[in-house]
């Protein structure tokens, strides 16, 4: 095989930029990868810390909103989280403990989404016919001149 | 009787355990950084489980469930998931489909995900049934996602989150494509892959994910797996639950009661 | 905002996948569809492609130095591209592409090093300074050229052939497994489309062949061989018939079956999609070459050569745009319709200038051909007048001049 050298030095070079390329790989993987199957371990972790919750729960404003929080859970807004219309918690209280005063939605349009009769609601779900609301049709109207939001009556 | 699966036996904890002092540093150092872990991260070396606190993923598996009957379409689960997790204007993490549906005849939208409700529709054929569908991420036991992603970017947990680490996803795209339930999105700023956590930042805590918390009709619920007694482990086991597109098989962990034929 | 005609998913609005991943297809289908070309010549033993059979290797090459470039410039985050060889997920079909790019880049590497050897030590003879370095590091310091190396090179050009020719078809089929395999799409999800993808790769190769074959020739002021040209003309043909007949079956068993896609896919094809389906990819792209091919094959006798080389030439210009039309309704088409099968966006437009523009598929197009002439200048892409290429004939033991480089 006295004139097979060329074949040698090509297998030879190929074999070289295998190993570079397979060292270089050892380096490059991430620390944690492969800790719990085929991705980086370490991103559970971060993805469980990603962000402080922002959305606490009814329970959470209780603990402050004592009043409101009574009324409510006596009346038909009982499931109605406090954060639907007032924001989420984390937007109200800060990380650092500042307190925000936070938006109060009294718009027809946040009543409307919920309580407007249009196609797809469930026909138990007290909702309103606008041209036919007591006092003439109400697009517009404040719906809370009339309804308490934290215990409404029909 | 205990719910504890494979993952609590003994060898497996000291396999594990010894992986992870191998590559402890660096898990160590994340679970350091991290200044909102509940309780005791600074010991992650010694846990079976990421994040090394109280939380242990082996304890829990995850479910999801929808009654269509009770969503009202208002929309409110749309507007915290955007707040509670930054979604960006125009991509969804979740979002609620109204069907409007007659005896051959069928409507669907859903502006803006229903983030702002849903005004009242026209359709031009007799209407004899309508409601409101919530879609999230159905979290596949068996999903195409994953397995499409080239670099193992993306994942399921072993407490049934599929997640996304958008630090080492190459913004593909493939699984956006893979997902037959438009679930994923390239995120605008980071472009990479980015889809709902079930709030896998919450649900670790505790907490029920966004959605779930400020549903006001109970349309949404979220429930353990694991866990004897939850209620939607018992309408799982014992009552009759739909998935969506079944017949491709990637076995949705979000179930639904009361669905309609037209919904896919 | 993409206006949508139905009801689409929200998130399923954008075309996430752009002209970059059109381009790529089109650009993997040459390096296989020359690679084939070059393969009958040197596996099969046609003599008839003797003359194009060291420019559809090199052609192959260029093509595939470019291949990965569209794939880069469209990842959100192109500089984690090397992580799909770094952590591949082997249940990707993205991932292992990934590898079988790298494997046939090797194999195509080694038999060019294979074919080009003599080409390479001739000229390291003859120059001086750094081009005499350039080309000693290329040939690696061995300036054997004796018979019995040359004997060992045909056999290394044959094995190398024999591996790469599965590769190369490999590699192409791969690219339709990356969309026949989501079964989340189905205007992608059919096994026919690795299939598909691989003849109109074939169909690509060829056409591409026979318009640089004989721009290369005229260039060079060299006589066009009739009979090559003729011989593509027949196999373009012959794989044109094979990819039409197959993009139309796929359609009709849908249609037949009355799957539960066909009602928005018929949509799609009739309405978004009518001018790059059926105008292009169909009549101007399918039909004309098809026509244009009977005529060089069947009334070949009764033509003028320049006659038969001018419609070959038209109808692999056809075929190069039915194929471009094909990667595109699929791309881009399986974009269109939304997964809830129940809405369609607006035809998606790709931007001008940006690192996913127009322009960038242009200059992308154009590279291999520049590729093709550095590598003409360097190497030189025909062999030299009474050079010795060729599996089947016996090897001349013309140069004598063998030895051994200090």
């Amino acid at each position: 095989m006295d004139h097979a050298r060329h074949v040698f030095r090509i297998v030879l070079l190929v074999a070289i930029i295998l190993a570079v390329v397979l060292l270089a790989r050892g380096f490059l993987v991430p620390k944690s990868y492969g800790l719990y199957g085929r991705y980086r371990g370490a991103s559970v972790a971060e993805q469980m810390n990603l962000r402080p919750p922002m959305h606490a729960g009814a329970a959470a404003c209780a603990d402050c909103h004592e009043d409101q929080a009574k009324k409510r859970t006596a009346g038909a807004h009982k499931n109605v989280s406090c954060e639907i219309c007032h924001g989420p918690l984390g937007a109200h209280v800060k990380a650092d403990g500042s307190v925000v005063k936070p938006p109060i939605d009294r718009s027809f349009t946040l009543c409307a989404r919920c309580h407007r009769k249009i196609e797809g609601r469930p026909a138990k779900f007290p909702q309103v016919v606008l041209d036919q609301h007591v006092n003439g049709p109400v697009e517009g109207k404040v719906c809370l001149q009339c309804h308490d939001p934290h215990s409404p009556k029909p | 009787m205990s719910d504890c699966h494979d993952g609590c036996n003994g060898s497996r904890r000291e396999f594990l355990s010894g992986t992870l002092k191998l590559a402890g540093g660096a898990v160590v150092t994340v679970i350091g950084g991290a200044a909102l872990a509940s309780s005791g991260g600074s010991d992650g070396a010694e846990a079976s489980h990421p994040g090394g606190g109280e939380y242990d993923w082996n304890e829990h598996l995850w479910a999801y469930l929808v009654d269509t009957t009770k969503c009202i379409g208002c929309g409110s689960c749309v507007r915290a998931c955007k707040a509670e997790n930054e979604v960006p204007d125009g991509f969804f993490r979740t979002w609620i489909e109204r069907y409007v549906v007659g005896m051959n005849d069928s409507h669907v939208d859903s502006p803006s995900g229903g983030m702002d409700g849903f005004p009242p529709v026209q359709v031009g054929f007799a209407a004899t049934k309508s409601f409101f569908v919530p879609k999230i991420c159905n979290h596949c036991r068996a999903t195409p996602c994953t397995q499409v992603c080239p670099v193992g970017a993306s994942y399921r947990t072993k407490d049934g989150a599929v997640l996304v680490d958008s630090d080492s996803c190459i913004g593909c795209g493939y699984c956006v494509q893979a997902c037959p339930y438009g679930s994923r999105f390239i995120h605008p700023a980071t472009h990479t892959a980015s889809k709902c956590t079930w709030c896998y930042h919450r649900i670790t805590k505790g907490l029920k994910p966004a959605c779930v918390t400020v549903c006001p009709t109970q349309a949404r619920q979220f429930g353990d797996l694991k866990k004897e007694g939850d209620p939607v482990r018992g309408t799982i086991e014992h009552e009759r639950v739909q998935i969506l597109q079944g017949h491709l098989l990637t076995e949705p962990q979000c179930y639904y009661t009361n669905l309609d034929k037209e919904v896919r | 905002m993409p206006e949508i005609s139905g009801f689409a998913f929200p998130n399923d609005i954008h075309v996430t996948w752009s002209l970059m991943i059109v381009m790529y297809p089109y650009i993997t289908g040459f390096v296989a569809g020359s690679f084939i070309v070059t393969s009958l010549y040197h596996l099969f033993g046609r003599q008839e492609f003797k003359p194009v059979a060291r420019l559809a290797m090199a052609t192959s090459f260029a093509f595939l130095l470019v291949a990965s470039l569209p794939l880069q410039l469209h990842l959100g985050q192109p500089q984690r591209g090397p992580y799909v060889i770094i952590t591949p997920n082997f249940t990707s079909a993205m991932a292992g592409f990934g590898i079988l790019y790298s494997f046939y880049m090797l194999v195509l590497v080694l038999e060019l090093w294979f074919v080009w050897r003599q080409e390479i030590i001739d000229r390291a003879r003859r120059s001086r300074g750094f081009k005499r370095t350039f080309y000693a590091t290329l040939a690696l310091g061995t300036y054997d050229t004796s018979p019995e190396a040359v004997e060992i090179d045909h056999k290394a050009i044959m094995i190398l052939a024999g591996i790469g020719l599965p590769a190369a078809c490999m590699l192409h089929g791969y690219v339709g497994f990356i969309f026949g395999a989501i079964k989340a799409n189905p205007w992608w999800s059919t096994p026919l489309m690795p299939v598909i993808f691989l003849l109109s790769a074939a169909v690509s190769g060829i056409a591409l062949l026979i318009i640089i074959y004989q721009v290369f020739a005229k260039l060079d002021r060299r006589p066009v061989v009739a009979t090559c040209v003729q011989a593509l003309a027949s196999w373009l043909w012959f794989f044109l018939i094979l990819t039409i007949t197959l993009e139309e079956l796929e359609l009709i068993v849908m249609a037949y079956e009355k799957s539960e896609s066909w009602l928005i896919i018929s949509e799609l094809l009739t309405t978004r999609l009518s001018f790059s389906y059926v105008t292009m990819q169909m009549i101007v792209g399918g039909l004309i070459p098809f026509i244009l091919l009977a005529v060089v094959v069947l009334m070949n006798r009764y033509l003028h050569e320049k006659v038969r080389n001018t419609l070959a030439t038209v109808a692999a210009f056809l075929t190069l745009i039915q194929v471009f039309a094909m990667r595109w309704n699929i791309v881009i088409g399986g974009q269109l319709l939304s997964k809830s099968l129940r809405g369609l966006r607006s035809p998606y437009e790709p931007e001008i200038f940006g690192r996913e523009g127009v322009l960038m598929a242009i200059a992308l197009f154009v590279a291999p051909f520049v590729i093709l002439w550095i590598f003409d200048r360097v190497l030189g892409i025909e062999e030299p007048e009474g050079g010795a290429d060729h599996p089947p004939a016996a090897p001349t033991a013309g140069q004598a001049a063998a030895g051994h480089a200090p």
